[in-house]
């Protein structure tokens, strides 16, 4: 009784009758009016969060694309040479039936000496990259009619005289390019050597078609070898293995095997695939076999995830009208989970396609100056050539890495959009 | 109305002695009831009373229940369903279930039906499918709304065309008994109409077995009904005589709304 009194007392006692609420008062409108604000608040971090993303990306490119671009292209030199009165041999017959042969005879880097040296007062070498006498054999391959003619030929710049012309060189280097700028022989031209060749030292002479090819073929296997092991990992995790402490035991293992620095992923390769299995070092079989160790675990987990999300309605439905449980799988639940499946396999291979370190401890830092004819064919990767060339001491070298970065976004850009083009085809939404 | 001969048949699905438990609580106690092929038979009771879990012992859909356990023995045509020569699959080919809460497939109006005819190898070509996708259509009073509209999307039909379809999804495989769970909750007098019309045509054809808190419903469409309370089943018998003169004061109470 007293108790009841002190609440009314108190002013929290029960009123007989509710006031109508004042959906037009003062206190009504000042809530109305801290929405709408905490609303437009919520928006504007939103959009905040958004730009501020969007804007690092676009930093990223604009840097990478403004070193990276000229990576892309090489300096050329118009060298004139007097086929007829240098010192080429070059046998008329052989040049027919079996021109490359008959021009590795030919002495030609002694016919580029006497060329520039005549022209511009230098040494080849000084002047010249070495690819310049491929280039040159090129040019007669092309027209052998110029070896009776005096010809100006268009030939790759050494890497001096490029990067004094990209930016800026040592002190030789910038005079001669600048004295040979003034007389209009030097061009700049579309590099096709970068994306055909493969790792070297000049330069001038690198390409990233080696890397590409290493990354491409271990991007194969490792998504061969980790998503169908994931998703039928996730399937049976989810919908065949009972729940019981050894499950729950897995489940707890695989999300650290998530989580585990992906150098201890490039130890155990090594440990295993090298020193018990004795694969080929270098070889992109064992970087795919490491890296998908990597990546199953990241599409176990997303697709348990998927999985679990597809209503258990549309399995009773399936079940109800005599679907055996593979069938309720593989006609219901794997279609439906797919999308999340396949976004869990886009982070997976974009981490994987990055992994630097766990291919260092599989030996896949080697110097490899021929792309990869196979999967055990000693290789390297587009992530630690461009370890590799950042750490070259070579300026010509800078622009090189950045341009391998584009080449290496580029792969990632196609990889991701490909797997985007597949989930949207099998999200269609019934 | 329900003349005592009828019974006379041996029942299509018979259970005796049926428990069930979900852990240790048990939901189903000792149920024993016959469902007649030329029948339907309603299961009326109380929310939570197990009329859907006794529902589900007889096509075995509580297996997919890892907490479930089922005592007691359920024969179709004399066969124990529970025993280990019963492929389940097969079974809920022949006992078919439509849910309480429409669930069609995702998938186009043709795939709904022709999913099950195509896995348990109905129908020999396209034409033969075609047939029976349409024939399940007009049995389920729906070819005349989506004959037009047979690729798009199951899920985009209206709820009480989506539970339509369930039925029609059901027939397709041509079962021999059909287990209807509340199919009319989510629909409109129509709708629950065209449902009950089409339970009505199906009569005779399937044995019917229907869960509905429907009294009406009950007396308009089945000829035996069941009475479950608390687990137990505590009444049935011919519709007619549990709705005007049921022995137990209980299913008086309940069929006259004095509780639920
Ligand atoms: N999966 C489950 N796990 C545990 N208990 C369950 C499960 N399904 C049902 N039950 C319990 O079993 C009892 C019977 O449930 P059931 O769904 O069969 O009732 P019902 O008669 O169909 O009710 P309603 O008319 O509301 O659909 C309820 O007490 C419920 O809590
Ligand atoms: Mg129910």
């Amino acid at each position: 009784m007293s108790g009841e009194t002190a609440l009314d007392q108190s002013g929290l006692g029960v009123p007989a009758e509710r006031a109508p609420t004042d959906w037009r008062g003062d206190a009504m409108r000042r809530r109305i009016a801290r929405r709408y604000a905490s609303e437009r608040r919520f928006r504007l971090l939103g959009m905040a969060a958004v730009l501020a993303s969007a804007g690092f990306l676009a930093f990223l490119l604009i840097s990478m694309m403004g070193n990276g671009l000229r990576g892309f292209t090489r300096t050329e030199v118009a060298v004139p040479i007097d086929f007829p009165r240098s010192v080429a041999m070059i046998d008329p017959a052989v040049l027919q039936t079996n021109p490359e042969q008959a021009l590795a005879n030919a002495n030609l880097p002694a016919v580029l000496e006497q060329a520039t040296t005549q022209a511009f007062g230098v040494s080849d070498t000084q002047l010249l990259s070495p690819n310049a006498v491929l280039a040159l054999r090129d040019a007669i391959i092309r027209d052998p009619a110029i070896l009776d003619q005096k010809v100006t030929v268009n030939l790759p710049a050494s890497t001096g005289i490029d990067v004094a012309m990209k930016s800026e060189g040592n002190g030789t280097d910038e005079a001669l390019a600048s004295r040979l700028d003034d007389t209009g022989v030097i061009s700049t031209a579309f590099n096709l050597g970068f994306l055909t060749g493969s790792d070297g030292t000049d330069p001038t002479m690198v390409g990233i078609w080696g890397a590409l090819k290493g990354s491409l073929i271990t991007m194969v296997i490792t998504l061969a070898l980790s998503f169908p092991i994931g998703v039928f990992a996730a399937l049976y995790l989810e919908e065949y293995a009972p729940r019981n402490r050894w499950t729950d035991l897995i489940e707890v293992s695989i999300n650290n095997l998530a989580a585990v620095p992906s150098i201890i992923f490039g130890l155990l390769g090594l440990a295993i695939f090298l020193n018990v299995m004795h694969l080929p070092r270098s070889a992109p079989l064992v970087g795919g076999m490491t890296l998908a160790l990597m990546t199953m675990p990241v599409i176990v987990i997303a697709g348990r995830n998927a999985i679990k999300a597809v209503p258990p309605s549309i399995r009773d439905a399936a079940l109800g009208i005599g679907a055996s449980p593979v069938q309720v799988v593989f006609h219901h639940v794997l279609p439906l989970a797919l999308p999340g499946i396949l976004t869990g396999t886009i982070i997976g291979m974009a981490r994987a396609l990055g992994e630097t370190a766990p291919l260092l401890m599989i030996g896949m830092r080697a110097f490899v100056s021929q792309p990869p004819g196979g999967f055990t064919d000693p290789a390297t990767v587009l992530p630690v050539q461009i370890f590799l060339w950042s750490d070259e001491v070579g300026r010509g070298f800078i622009e090189k890495t950045s341009a391998a970065i584009i080449v290496l976004l580029a792969f990632l850009l196609t990889m991701n959009s490909i797997a985007i083009y597949l989930r949207n085809k099998f999200e269609k939404k019934w | 109305m329900v003349m005592p001969d009828m019974q006379s048949s041996a029942p299509k699905m018979s259970a005796r002695g049926v428990n069930v438990f979900y852990g240790d609580k048990q939901a189903i106690d000792n149920v024993s009831i016959d469902v007649d092929l030329d029948h339907v038979t309603a299961f009326i009771g109380p929310s939570g009373c197990g009329k859907s879990t006794f529902l589900r012992t007889l096509n075995r859909m509580n297996d997919t229940v890892a907490s479930a356990r089922v005592e007691g023995e359920i024969t179709l045509d004399g066969e124990d369903i529970y025993s280990s020569g019963m492929d389940v699959v097969q079974l809920r080919a022949r006992v078919g279930m439509v849910f309480q809460k429409p669930n069609p497939f995702p998938k186009s109006i043709y795939e709904n039906i022709a999913y099950g005819p195509r896995i348990h190898g109905l129908a020999g070509n396209k034409a033969d499918l075609d047939q029976v996708v349409e024939k399940s259509l007009r049995r389920a009073g729906l070819w005349e709304e989506v004959k037009d509209r047979l690729n798009e999307s199951g899920t985009a039909l209206s709820g009480g065309q989506q539970q339509r379809l369930c039925i029609a999804r059901a027939i397709a495989v041509d079962p021999e008994v059909i287990l209807m769970d509340e199919p009319c909750s989510a629909l409109d007098p129509i709708a629950t109409a065209k449902i009950e019309e089409l339970i009505l045509e199906l009569r005779g054809n399937y044995a019917i077995v229907i869960v509905t808190h429907n009294m009406q419903q009950a007396a308009r469409v089945s000829q035996r009904t069941a009475f479950f309370h608390l687990g137990k089943l505590v009444e049935q018998g011919p519709t007619t005589e549990i709705f005007t003169n049921p022995r137990e004061e209980r299913t008086k109470d309940y069929i006259t709304g004095r509780y639920g």
